[in-house]
């Protein structure tokens, strides 16, 4: 596997400390499912020395989306970045999800973990039933709101201060909406106190967590990634995930 | 240069560049990588199957990174059986690196692995010796003699010590593994290191981490300039190569192959990249082998 290079097209802050950006490779356009995550390098050289994996947000034509926060130089670096700059990718990486049909899927998505359920939505709707939850802290976290609702999905909003949709956490939403013994499946992606809580609460439904967590090479060889499974061991989850049935890890 | 090869105890590696244990797993993920270096040093293998240590198991830091993965590996069962089947199938020079937590574990690794198709052994002497307070095996030079004798008999093939430089000078053990009949010793090892979150509290699951990354390469170079000179067997450099000037600047201090980490986790052909730079710029400097580079660091002009 070889690193590629890509134009970025756009790039832009899309909500407090979250950027959007576009970029343009016919190649991975084509290869990337839901599921699939990109490792990027922040810039030349050694420092920062590891890539930053980011997920597949949207795909169009030739180009694809990344959504991401900035906690830290890395992403940081990766938000300075303008159209015409050229980005260092090694992806696609990981496990895509395996898309079910004629099945009620519920989305969850918390803060900028609504990102890789933009695509998963996408590829889902035309052969299930495709519910939405987003979830943040206030009405300006929550993200690609119109994006969702132009796939013509139920979307719900949760917020932690009620200022927009729910107040409370955005799995309650879920918790709701699931049916035992329906066949229901639940993907979802944001904080790990998120993804604990769904774990813990979501029964009767097959529930999926993506996960954010600390990798090293996100490409198998360094067993730096590792969740903790039931029953003992760890799962090395850049090759087994990212995205990972909940009740098979301890969270 | 017209042979690139460099043998050790009559096995022959096509070109000195290896991937490092730990980064690179068992060689199977990239597999034309692989197929282009002079060989793959196998993730470290212990008796027991080991889970490794709880995440986060990796921390950066600018120049490097601090990892915990706490060896975890199938175990001696069932890398024989489920994974070596496969490495020995790769084409590629496959040396076996294994871990003990008490002495007589790394010849007992040793001899069970000597009747498969492996190019030779690393003995990784940076575990803690769990029966005698838990320094590292590889800070007593004595012991380090007495855990490369016991390797060397079960083998015929070759053994490389890879050496610790945390609190032990790697000069002395380097002897100890020389006199104990080792065939080269592999300098450096990662270096103790910690890392605290914002609690102050360590970040790392498995609490003290492992440096590695282009930030050891002055410490591991002064390491290998300084065995080099001690011992008469080969030294393999490592530590912080990230290019083929990296790799060239090891030779020079007396490496005479090298071995690539870090650098493999960042870009996957990081190894075979190092080769080609290497080999380019032995070619511009006129080398017709390698003892023209080897040890140019300590000649007289
Ligand atoms: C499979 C996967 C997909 C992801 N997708 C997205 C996404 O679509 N959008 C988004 O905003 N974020 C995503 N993340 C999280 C994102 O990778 C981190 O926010 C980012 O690496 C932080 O880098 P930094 O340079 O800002 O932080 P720094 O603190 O400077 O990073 C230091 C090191 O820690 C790692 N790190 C820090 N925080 C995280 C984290 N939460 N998860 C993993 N590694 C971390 C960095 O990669 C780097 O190696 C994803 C993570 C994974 C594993
Ligand atoms: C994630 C990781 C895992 C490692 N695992 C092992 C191991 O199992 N056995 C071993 O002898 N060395 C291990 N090492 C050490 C490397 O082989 C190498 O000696 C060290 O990283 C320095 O080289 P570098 O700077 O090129 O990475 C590991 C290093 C890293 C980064
Ligand atoms: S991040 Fe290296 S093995 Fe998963």
């Amino acid at each position: 596997m070889k690193s590629l290079r890509a134009p970025v097209v756009a790039n832009a802050e899309v909500a407090p400390g979250i950027w959007s950006l576009w970029f343009e490779h016919p190649g991975l356009a084509r290869a990337c499912r839901p599921g699939h995550f990109l490792n990027l390098k922040p810039g030349p050289g050694p420092d920062p020395l590891l890539r930053r994996p980011l997920s597949v947000c949207d795909v169009e034509r030739d180009r694809l989306r990344l959504v991401f926060r900035a906690p830290g130089r890395g992403t940081a670096l990766l938000a300075q970045l303008r159209p015409g700059d050229e980005l260092d990718i090694l992806g696609p990486l990981g496990r895509p999800v395996r898309l079910p049909k004629r099945r009620t899927v519920l989305l969850c998505g918390g803060g900028v973990g609504a990102a890789p359920l933009l695509l998963l939505a996408r590829r889902l709707r035309d052969e299930n039933r495709v519910k939405v939850f987003l979830g943040a802290r206030a009405a300006e976290g929550l993200i690609l709101t119109r994006e969702f609702s132009r796939l013509r999905l139920e979307v719900g909003f949760a917020t932690d201060d009620g200022s927009h949709g729910h107040r409370g956490p955005v799995t309650d939403l879920v918790v709701k909406n699931v049916h035992p013994g329906t066949g229901q499946l639940v993907y979802a992606c944001g904080p790990l106190a998120m993804l604990a809580d769904l774990a813990r609460r979501v029964k009767g439904a097959e529930a999926w967590g993506f996960f954010e967590e600390r990798m090293g090479c996100g490409t198998g060889i360094c067993y730096c990634c590792a969740l903790p499974r039931k029953g003992g061991g760890y799962t090395r989850f850049c090759q087994e995930g990212p995205v990972v049935r909940l009740d098979e890890v301890e969270l | 240069m017209k042979n690139h090869s460099v043998r050790l105890r009559g096995v022959e590696f096509a070109n000195p560049v290896l991937a490092a244990s730990g980064t690179w797993e068992f060689g199977l993920r990239f597999k034309a990588v692989s197929a282009r270096l002079g060989g793959v040093v196998t993730k470290g293998i212990t008796v027991e199957p080991r889970a490794g240590n709880p995440g986060p198991r990796i921390f950066e830091f600018p120049g490097g990174i601090l990892n915990s993965v706490g060896l975890e590996n199938p175990g001696l069962e069932r890398f024989r059986d489920e994974v070596l089947p496969e490495v020995a199938a790769l084409g590629t020079r496959v040396i076996v690196n294994v871990a003990g937590f008490e002495p007589g574990e790394f010849d007992r690794l040793v001899g069970e692995l000597d009747r498969e198709p492996v190019a030779g052994f690393e003995l990784n002497l940076s575990c803690p010796n769990v029966g005698h307070g838990g320094a590292a095996f590889g800070q007593d030079p004595k012991l380090v003699e007495d855990i490369t004798r016991r390797a060397r008999a079960r083998t015929d093939r070759p053994v490389v010590v890879k050496l610790t430089a945390n609190f032990t000078d790697p000069v002395a053990t380097a002897r100890a593994a020389e006199a104990g009949g080792a065939d080269a010793v592999t300098v450096i090892n990662t270096l103790f290191g910690l890392a605290l979150n914002a609690n102050g509290r360590p970040f790392l699951g498995g609490r003290n981490g492992g440096m590695s990354g282009p930030a050891l390469k002055p410490f591991a170079l002064y390491c290998v300039d300084r065995v080099a000179a001690a011992v008469g067997i080969p030294v393999i450099g490592c530590g912080g190569i990230m290019d083929g000037r990296d790799a060239l600047d090891f030779l020079s201090a007396g490496a005479a192959l090298v071995q690539v980490g870090t650098a493999s986790l960042v870009e996957p052909d990081a190894a075979a990249r190092v080769w080609t730079g290497l080999r380019r710029l032995c070619r511009d400097l006129g080398a017709e082998s390698w003892a023209d580079i080897v040890g140019r660091t300590r000649r007289e002009d």
